[in-house]
């Protein structure tokens, strides 16, 4: 019973951190495209204005 | 350079990097909060170390209503007075509080199936909850559907804000209703050897919440400057 407690109890801390690391990990993948978007969109704009 | 730049101009300035500093701060502040939590908390007289589960799962659900407090918040200041950022805030919000939610649903079902004998039961609470998850998934598939920007962000105002009353149904559920869930824990009703352990892994993931919210933000703000930067190329550098 003691034993199988335990499993529950990793696998809470388990899931916690996946989740946790997994959203960062999506967070952090998509400001890189947002802001490499952005810089290309500002730089195609200063580029239309100039001409 | 012309008088409007994209740096120049409010809509279109970047916004600031979400600081990575608090990102550490919020990480190592669950570490340290946990390894507390698992190595000071004694065992519950019904629940034996079960209950260690409590520091995970009571901050999760936490953090889902705060999260779903600040989308209520912003999405009725977004109907009051339509400024972008509102809706981008509430946006961000909702997503981070779905994540949350969905957490605390997984961490109650790995709960539920050693203390109850099931993962699972139709009981106010859980239901309520799920649907509170379920709100937020639509919200943020209302989001993703509807291309026009001002009809998203005042739809989705009326849905975050609908959504969010909701919590305090949540929070309620197992006092209006006889439920298999227990009480709701707090500071208030814990035995004193498991409060500071709850405060500090409270505290830990708010941090963590804190940040997902201002990095989200961030990034919705960018998406935004890069879709107004579009339009002005579009319409010729105007």
């Amino acid at each position: 019973m003691i034993a199988s407690n335990q499993t529950f109890i990793i696998a809470a801390y388990a899931v916690t951190w996946v989740v946790i690391l997994a959203y960062l990990l999506r967070l952090v993948r998509k400001g890189g495209r947002a802001r490499a978007e952005y810089e290309r969109a500002v730089q195609l704009e200063r580029q239309e204005r100039q001409s | 350079m012309p008088a409007s730049t994209p740096s120049s101009d409010p809509v279109l300035a970047p916004p600031p990097r979400t600081s990575l500093w608090l990102g550490l701060a919020s990480v190592i502040a669950l570490v340290t909060a946990q390894t507390h939590a698992i190595l000071t908390s004694p065992p519950d007289a019904d629940m034996g170390h079960l209950q260690k589960i409590m520091y995970v799962h009571v901050p999760a659900a936490w953090m889902t209503f705060i999260a779903f407090f600040v989308v209520l918040v912003f999405s009725v200041r977004y109907l009051w007075q339509r400024r972008e950022n509102d809706d981008l805030l509430a946006a961000s919000a909702a997503e981070v509080g779905a994540t949350f939610n969905g957490l605390t649903l997984m961490l109650g079902m790995i709960w539920g199936r050693p203390a109850w004998g099931v993962w699972w039961v139709w009981d106010a609470r859980l239901t309520s909850t799920l649907v509170l998850f379920l709100i937020f998934v639509g919200y943020l598939a209302l989001r993703a559907f509807v291309d026009d920007t001002d009809q998203r962000a005042r739809w989705s105002a009326a849905v975050g804000a609908i959504g969010a009353i909701n919590v305090p149904i949540v929070y309620m559920s197992v006092t209006w209703w006889r439920t298999l869930h227990q009480p709701p824990s707090s500071p208030a009703t814990l035995d004193a050897a498991y409060t500071l352990g709850l405060r500090l892994n409270a505290i830990a993931l708010l941090l963590v919440l804190i940040y997902f919210i201002r990095k989200r933000y961030e990034i919705a703000r960018l998406e935004r400057a890069t879709e107004h930067a579009a339009e002005a190329v579009a319409m010729g550098g105007r």
